[in-house]
């Protein structure tokens, strides 16, 4: 086959719409030539000639739009001719009959419709006869294209001469009463209505004809029809003297009766959809019912959903839009909700995402019109449970229509409340989670916490803690996934959820000491169930929040008697908290944790405080000595003991000897000599600044010990075999000996400074000049003299010192 | 007539009383022509006047002058026709004519029981017939007169209402208004589909006209579609409607035309 022969569909159109053009541009030229002669019978000859181009059968919808539109504006040409030949008197008898004896239906019809609505316009005849007449003879195209463009021509040549009148009103007023033949607007909408049913039996029709191999073609030419359709609610909705009662009783009516009928989802599914978008809201207000009755019976396979969401959407934009809001008398929720179960009982085939699809719109029904209505949003959200229990599906997969569908439904009462609280009295809010997979309560979880945290809403009674932790519990434990799906977790999604988490539980706060008591007891019982890798996280919040509030009770120990009982359940509360740490194999968080507890017990101080604080610190002892094995972690550990013990004032002076002797061995217990020295030197703070009970207030000052240290720091630092730490360390042990001496320890000795220095003089040239910490251990030694030589004391010894030294 | 060069010897005319007020119709003769003649009605009489011009200088010599009124019935297949009436007046004994003469005529009240009429295979005429008689050919002048019947309307005039179809594929009901129309008439009616199982391009009414010559076995039939009206495009379902109107005035539905 030689392909030049062979034209492509396109081309092959393009061919044949370019010949039907090039006729019509002929026809239309010789049309009006014999106008021009006023040869009107010739003219009319050669408008029936262009006309016949329309009776093909090889265009395309689009090739075959493109014709009509060339025709349309030549006899849109004829119209205007005629119009003015009547106007200026030169009447053709018998016009519109004449006309007719045209032998083919398509051309005539066109001709009829033309010369009709000459006549309307020249008053020729009466209105609401030609209207119907021509509604009618329209019949005799049955051809679904050519019908449907036949009358959409008709319905755009009538667009302006349509009756809008309403002859009730006329009547009152008596005069201007317009003539009978004139018509009314109930002639209007007759004529719009048949000839609508009529273009969409056409249209649905056009569904029905061909191959069915061709239905995926056939479907988008009809999309590329179905406005012509349209056109037809669009007109009516044009009518001004369509008013609700009109709309209600008769052109809803028949719009849905023609649109149930016809049976065709694409018809259905579009008109629905038109018949929303043209009539104004305040129609589709007083006319809920009819029009969702209808949206009940339409096929089973239109998406009402759709239908609906667009409906409910426009009407909720209308409550906010207008200023009074959905009349008071329309219990527009209740309709809808109503309606929609219904529609969905009627329908078991619906896919379940569709259904919680229409409950998501039922929710923002509620809430945009209804804002203040709980309930409401708690009723759709009791239908949705309704719907899963009833079908008992498996657990929704997180990626799975549904799924996302009921998480849109679940996080629209958390943006719009923007308060966990309000949520939790949402009865139903919490067993719609149960219906979906672990991964998918775990986003919704972390949705509602973040609109927590970002509300800063707090969480003020321990029930609703109970509520909210039962809610989020996919995130503060380790829940079967019950999907049996194996999900690998991304250890940075955990990460994030567990601070999300630890966040969260400061938001479980309240003023009232008591509650707040309760409400700490409730969140431990759900987060130690967490499991060792998240209490890490959630726990120590937790201890925090407890030593808080052991210190708001002991600000208002006036006004509870029982504040000492209480803060001792809180430190007991805590101790237990912070073993389940240990439990969890942790050591250096709950070591730190309780030493805190020893600071706040400290502070606080409360009877049996000293015992407490003691086991507290004997706990952190015995972590330090059995859990801490890194030296860094040591050194780290002992340090900050050290501290504790040294800013605590509860332990008497037997428990604090005890302690701090303690401590003298850990430090020279250390395994690197660096750290030992440091920390035996550290420890010689423990003889001087600690204020235990007794003292009063008063600083230990126990000179001896404290040289005693020193000492001992100094012998160890001079084992060290580098030599640059060691210098370090001689910086840091004469900058220990400078701070007793002037605090004024009598136990030092003067020439140890000497001696210090000197040693650090004779040793610093020797390090290495290229190394960083060279320089550090320079400048350390340089602030070191520059705070010698700006003495605090005014010691005649001390100044002999300087200037021996030369300082 | 003229034969063999030699013109007839004299003219004959024949004129009609009243002719400039008589109505007149065109009618198709045989050969597709149209010809205009004066109308007339069963009972009316026929006359006028007959005049016979010479030649000048001419004398005639006859066997006698007469007018004939007759109809005649004329199939096209010739040599079969039918004469049905036919009226004698005898206008002058034998004699010779040296001058003009006119004589006057009259039918009275003549039966004219059927109208004119020029089918495809039959044609009914009247005429008069003036005849001058010779010894060899006689001389004669026809002259056709149009009969018009007036008739009055129907007493019955039911609608047409009839299901028609094929079995299992294409029932449909029609529906005209009347079922005898005149000729100006508009025929309304409807088509209802109740069965359409197969498909339709389009649909025409024909008017058909249908003569009917001959009696008993000899009865034949002629059709001739004098219009195609087309009241459907494409194909309808079950339950569809098209109406029907069809205004009669255009169309030639008889031999001759209307005024």
């Amino acid at each position: 086959m030689p392909p030049t022969n062979v034209l492509s569909a396109q081309d092959e159109q393009e061919k044949l719409l370019d010949e039907a053009l090039q006729t019509v541009k002929a026809q239309s030229f010789q049309m009006k030539r014999c106008l021009d002669k006023s040869k009107l019978m010739d003219g009319l000859k050669h408008a029936s000639n262009m006309l016949s181009e329309l009776r093909t059968s090889m265009l395309s919808p689009k090739s075959y739009y493109e014709l009509y539109m060339a025709i349309n504006d030549e006899l849109h040409h004829l119209e205007l001719y005629l119009v003015d030949e009547f106007e200026k008197g030169r009447r053709v008898a018998d016009l519109y009959e004449l006309i007719q004896y045209a032998g083919n239906i398509i051309p005539r019809l066109y001709l009829l419709i033309t010369v009709g609505v000459v006549y309307i316009k020249c008053n020729e005849h009466s209105r609401k006869e030609i209207l119907k007449d021509l509604v009618e003879m329209c019949r005799g195209v049955q051809h679904p294209l050519r019908g449907l463009f036949l009358r959409n021509y008709l319905l755009q040549s009538t667009k302006k001469n349509l009756p809008d009148v309403d002859l009730m009103e006329e009547v009152e007023e008596a005069v201007g009463k317009p003539a009978d033949g004139d018509g009314s607007v109930n002639d209007s909408i007759d004529f719009i209505l048949l000839n609508f049913s009529e273009m969409n039996k056409l249209w649905v029709r056009m569904q029905h004809q061909g191959h069915s191999r061709d239905r995926e073609k056939r479907e988008k030419e009809r999309q590329e029809l179905k406005i012509l359709v349209g056109t037809n609610l669009v007109r009516l909705s044009q009518l001004d003297s369509i008013n609700i009662t009109k709309f209600r009783k008769v052109v809803l009516p028949g719009v849905l009766e023609q649109v149930v009928s016809c049976k065709d989802a694409i018809a259905q599914e579009y008109l629905m959809e038109c018949i929303i978008q043209v009539f104004p809201d305040e129609f589709h207000l007083e006319t809920l019912n009819g029009f969702l009755k209808a949206c009940a019976d339409v096929q089973h396979n239109v998406n009402v959903k759709n239908i609906i969401i667009g409906l409910i959407g426009r009407l909720a934009q209308f409550a906010e839009r207008d200023p009074n809001g959905i009349p008071t008398d329309i219990q527009l929720f209740d309709i809808f909700s109503e309606k929609t179960a219904e529609i969905i009982q009627n329908r078991p085939e619906m896919p379940v995402h569709s259904i919680v699809a229409l409950q998501v719109a039922l929710v923002n029904l509620a809430l945009r019109c209804y804002p203040t209505r709980l309930d409401y949003v708690d009723k759709v959200l009791e239908t949705t449970v309704d719907v899963f229990s009833g079908i008992n599906l498996e657990p929704l997969e997180y990626n799975s229509e549904v799924c996302k569908e009921l998480i849109k439904l679940l996080k629209i009462p958390v943006d719009s409340y923007n308060n966990v609280s309000k949520l939790l009295e949402l009865q139903h809010f919490a067993p719609l989670f149960d219906y979906c997979d672990l991964n998918s309560r775990k986003l919704i979880s972390s949705y509602v916490i973040t609109n927590a945290l970002d509300n800063e809403t707090f969480i003020e009674e321990h029930d609703k803690a109970d509520a909210i932790l039962r809610l989020i519990l996919s995130l503060i434990v380790d829940e079967p996934n019950k999907g049996d799906v194996k999900t690998v977790e991304d250890p940075e999604d955990f990460l994030e959820e567990q601070n999300l988490v630890a966040r969260f539980i400061n938001l479980l706060h309240t003023e009232d000491n008591d509650n707040q008591y309760l409400i700490l007891n409730t969140a431990r019982k759900h987060l130690g169930l967490g499991g060792n890798r998240r209490i890490e996280f959630t726990l120590p919040v937790l201890v925090f929040e407890a030593y808080d509030l052991a210190r708001r009770y002991s600000a208002q120990r006036d006004s509870d008697e029982k504040w000492e009982k209480k803060c001792q359940k809180i430190f007991q509360f805590c101790h237990q908290t912070i073993s389940g740490l240990i439990k969890a194999e942790l050591s250096e968080l709950p070591l730190r944790l309780f030493l805190y507890g020893v600071l706040v017990a400290s502070d606080v101080g409360f009877d049996k405080v000293e015992t407490i604080a003691y086991e507290f610190l004997s706990q952190a002892f015995s972590l330090y000595e059995e859990e801490i094995s890194d030296s860094k972690a040591q050194l780290a550990a002992i340090n900050l003991i050290m501290s504790t013990i040294e800013k605590s004032r509860c332990f008497g002076e037997e428990n604090h000897e005890t302690l701090r002797t303690q401590c003298a061995v850990a430090a020279s217990k250390l395994l690197k000599k660096p750290d030992q020295s440091r920390a035996v030197a550290t420890c010689s703070h423990l003889f001087w600044s600690s204020k235990p009970s007794e003292m009063k207030g008063e600083e230990l000052k126990d000179g001896k010990r404290v040289v005693e240290c020193l000492k001992k720091s100094l012998r160890i630092s001079s084992q060290c075999m580098d030599l640059s730490i060691q210098v370090q360390l001689f910086v840091e042990i004469l900058n220990r000996y400078l701070y007793f001496y002037e605090r004024g320890c009598e136990h030092i000795n003067i020439n140890i400074i000497e001696q210090l220095v000197e040693k650090i003089r004779e040793e610093l040239p020797n390090l290495d000049a290229s190394q960083d910490e060279t320089d550090q251990i320079n400048k350390h030694y340089q602030n070191t003299l520059d705070h010698m030589s700006n003495p605090d004391v005014n010691d005649s010894s001390y100044l002999q010192l300087l200037e021996k030294l030369n300082i | 007539m003229s034969l063999f060069g030699f013109g007839s010897p004299a003219e004959i005319n024949i004129i009609l009383n009243g002719a400039d007020k008589r109505r007149q119709t065109e009618i198709k003769t045989e050969d597709g022509r149209k010809e205009k003649l004066y109308v007339y009605y069963d009972g009316e009489t026929v006359s006028g006047r007959v005049s016979i011009n010479l030649k000048p200088g001419k004398k005639l010599e006859h066997h006698g002058v007469k007018i004939e009124f007759g109809q005649i019935e004329l199939y096209f297949d010739r040599g079969n026709h039918h004469e049905f009436t036919s009226l004698v007046k005898e206008l002058s004994r034998p004699g010779e004519l040296v001058s003009n003469v006119n004589y006057d005529f009259e039918f009275v009240q003549v039966e004219k029981p059927y109208e004119t009429y020029s089918g495809t295979n039959v044609r009914l005429r009247y005429y008069l017939k003036v005849t001058v008689c010779k010894r060899i050919t006689d001389i004669t002048k026809d002259m056709d007169l149009a009969v018009h019947t007036l008739c009055q309307y129907p007493e019955m005039n039911n609608s047409i209402k009839m299901e028609v179809g094929i079995e299992d594929c294409l029932h449909i009901e029609f529906e005209y208004n009347k079922s005898k129309y005149h000729l100006k008439d508009v025929i309304i009616g409807k088509i209802y589909f109740l069965l359409v199982r197969i498909k339709i391009k389009h649909m025409e009414l024909a008017i058909i006209k249908r003569e009917t010559t001959g009696t008993g076995p000899n009865t034949f039939n002629e059709n001739e579609t004098i219009a195609k009206y087309e009241i459907m495009d494409g194909a309808p379902v079950r339950g569809e409607s098209i109406p029907i109107r069809l205004f009669l005035s255009g169309y030639e539905l008889t031999n001759y035309a209307r005024y």
